[in-house]
């Protein structure tokens, strides 16, 4: 007799060995599982969005298989088997479809699924691209992101769910023993009341030490000798008010003090401010369904359908849209507004981080 | 077909011969002694192979010729009649190569006087391909001359500045009507195209140079939310600096600190936590974060005294909760 053909096809995974940590399955210190996820695509991708997903790896580094590949016979439950024995926790799926991309989370192996519409996206490139100086410290991939969810009320169920599941996507931190050298990018999800869009975004962490020029800090971070050619003596190099831009001047809001040092410049107890930029890519995410098991089951939520969500939503949900297309100016009035509800909500993810 | 039997027959006369030759072989030895300088000298032989070399090519140029004059109607009857003239005189030629090398020469110009003589009673157009035909190197220039004619006539030729080019006037509708199909399908393929790339870039935005307002927004609240840990970071490690957590009372005041510090911080109250218990399903999201600081408060500071690892396997910490890590660490004293 011979064997049956091909029941499970593995897709092929090539692990970054490097990466002893990357193998862990439990955090050695808080002794939490680690999140691991495959990122991978269902049918076939335009080149760009196989270019976001490439992002999407990137930024769920290290914690991810970089390089997973897939074929096209590969079906989920390929890797749901996969996922079983290296511990892989989530699945990101991004298909397409004629109407727009789709973007699905899970979580193995039984998980709720989350499906997301891609509104709109940029990659990791455009930004880059869109940046005077783009920055990409070599360590930035080396640790994972932290996460930031605001504007998400606790009091609809499916957007608790929604923030559960992107809690548990990165790994908790521990804020006794984390090092704050560790904490180098940033994942942001922003929910719009008004829109019902959720905006994905993804930062870099920088650090500035406070109280100094601009022009000491610059020549103790880089090693080049300065341009003393105009100066007539060197203190007018250190007294000589340099030109300050105007994000330096609404400081207070994000400075810190750091409790260990960082880098050369930014010194324990000393104050430093938060400087974000913008690395990976970006999204406008709107959530569409939410199905008890991995990619089928029960429908909990949707977003068009008749029942639960009802049609008042979707009515109310065309209104918003036409809104937010006139008005846009008048947007930002309603996200100042917000800012203390936003605050609250960030006290609310600090704590799920820690 | 003439030269071919031309070809053939000179080598059955040799034959021939040879075999006559045979029969004395002193004979024979002898003649071969003499055709051998013939062989060093190479002029006989090369004769011979160029001629027939020579024949042909005459042959094709002059063919070609012919038809391009279109005077071929008048030139293929005496053809019939030439190739046996030729058969006779080139066996004659190579009698006389056999015979004697010395005279060769000699009677090929007397042949070929002989022959001119023959043809001039013919008519001029036979008379001329003769002419050709019979000295090899002549011939052969007159068919350069045949072609470079041929040539410049074609080059001189004034050609129709049309967009076609030189395409026979049956053809000329058909071939336009193509081009205008080509063009017309490359037209559509091009649009299906350019919606298949709109269609894969859907969704696709570049992101303006400058930060708008919306962006700038999402950045203070993402960098509130940095700030908060790492001042909340920096709350927790801080509180811990000034103490050894090795020794006992340290550690002790270590752990209150740390207690108070973080249910403070949380805003919670301390009761909470002990009802609390394994919050593994995901809806309980809400009482999770009250829980997990308070756990890893432990964790750190049964971790921070030494060899306490030794003691607990790590499955075990992450299984028990407070009470047991409470215990390993009063088992460490």
């Amino acid at each position: 007799m011979r064997k049956k053909k091909n029941t499970f096809r593995r897709p092929v995974i090539i692990k970054n060995q490097k990466q002893p940590e990357a193998q862990l399955s439990v955090d050695p210190i808080t002794g939490k599982k680690i999140p691991k996820s495959f990122v991978f695509s269902r049918g076939k991708l335009p080149v760009p969005l196989k270019q976001l997903q490439m992002d999407l790896r990137k930024l769920m580094l290290p914690y991810t298989a970089l390089s997973l590949k897939e074929k096209k016979r590969n079906n989920l439950r390929d890797f749901l088997n996969v996922a079983g024995p290296m511990g892989v926790t989530h699945f990101l799926i991004l298909s397409k479809t004629a109407a727009s991309p789709y973007l699905r989370v899970a979580t193995t192996p039984q998980g709720p699924t989350l499906t997301f519409k891609i509104q709109e996206y940029a990659l990791a490139a455009d930004i880059a691209k869109s940046q005077l100086h783009p920055r990409c410290p070599k360590d930035l991939f080396k640790n994972s992101a932290l996460i930031v969810l605001s504007g998400f009320v606790s009091g609809d169920l499916h957007l608790r769910l929604t923030t559960n599941m992107f809690q548990n996507i990165f790994p908790t931190i521990d804020v006794k023993t984390v090092k704050l050298t560790s904490c180098q990018r940033i994942v942001l999800l922003n929910y719009n009341k008004d829109t019902k869009l959720i905006d994905f975004r993804h930062y870099s962490i920088r650090l500035q030490p406070i109280g100094v020029s601009r022009r000491i800090r610059k020549l103790v971070q880089s090693h080049q000798v300065p341009d003393l050619k105009n100066l007539q003596d060197v203190s007018d190099f250190v007294t000589k008010a340099g030109y300050g831009s105007e994000s330096e001047a609404d400081e207070e809001a994000a400075t810190v003090t750091l409790s260990s040092d960082i880098g050369r410049v930014n010194r324990a107890s000393t104050k430093s401010a938060v400087r974000l930029q913008e690395i990976g890519p970006r999204m406008t995410l709107q959530l569409v369904r939410i199905e008890k098991g991995l990619c089928s089951g029960e429908v909990l939520f949707s977003e068009f359908a008749s029942g639960k969500a009802g049609d008042k939503e979707n009515s109310d949900d065309k209104m918003q849209d036409d809104n937010n297309e006139d008005s846009e100016g008048g947007d930002d009035d309603d996200q100042d507004g917000e800012d203390s509800e936003g605050g609250d909500d960030d006290d609310q993810d600090d704590e799920e981080l820690d | 077909m003439a030269d071919k039997m031309q070809v053939v027959e000179p080598g059955r006369g040799l034959g021939k011969r040879n075999i006559g030759k045979k029969q004395g072989r002193k004979k024979s030895s002898k003649k071969q002694k003499v055709m051998q300088p013939p062989h060093g000298q190479k002029k006989v032989k090369i004769n011979q192979k160029m001629k027939k070399l020579y024949h042909k090519r005459a042959r094709e140029y002059n063919s070609d010729d012919d038809e391009d004059e279109t005077v071929a109607p008048a030139t293929r009857r005496p053809r019939g009649v030439v190739p046996i003239k030729k058969q006779k005189r080139e066996e004659d030629d190579i009698e006389n190569e056999e015979l004697s090398e010395d005279e060769g020469g000699q009677r090929m110009q007397k042949k070929n006087v002989t022959d001119k003589k023959v043809h001039f009673s013919e008519d001029e157009e036979e008379e001329e391909e003769e002419g050709e035909i019979q000295p090899g190197i002549t011939k052969f220039t007159e068919g350069c001359k045949a072609f470079k004619m041929s040539f410049r006539s074609i080059i001189k030729k004034s050609v129709s500045d049309e967009l076609l080019g030189p395409v026979l006037s049956a053809h000329k509708n058909l071939v336009i009507e193509k081009l205008a199909e080509e063009e017309t399908e490359r037209k559509v393929k091009g649009e299906a195209k350019k919606e298949k790339l709109l269609l894969a870039e859907k969704g696709h935005v570049i992101p303006e140079k400058f930060l708008n307002s919306h962006e700038k927004f999402l950045i203070s609240v993402a960098t509130k939310g940095v700030v908060k840990l790492f001042n909340a970071v920096n709350k927790a490690q801080v509180a811990q600096k000034g103490l050894d957590p090795s020794k006992n009372r340290d550690a002790k005041e270590l752990r209150k600190r740390t207690k108070e510090a973080f249910f403070s911080e949380l805003g919670k109250p301390a009761s909470r936590t002990s009802v609390k218990a394994n919050a593994s399903t995901s809806k309980e999201e809400d009482e999770q974060p009250a829980w997990a600081p308070l756990r890893d408060n432990y964790m750190l500071t049964s971790s921070r005294i030494k060899d306490w690892d030794k003691k607990m396997p790590g499955k075990n910490v992450s299984d028990d909760n407070e009470k047991a890590s409470e215990d390993s660490s009063s088992d460490e004293d």
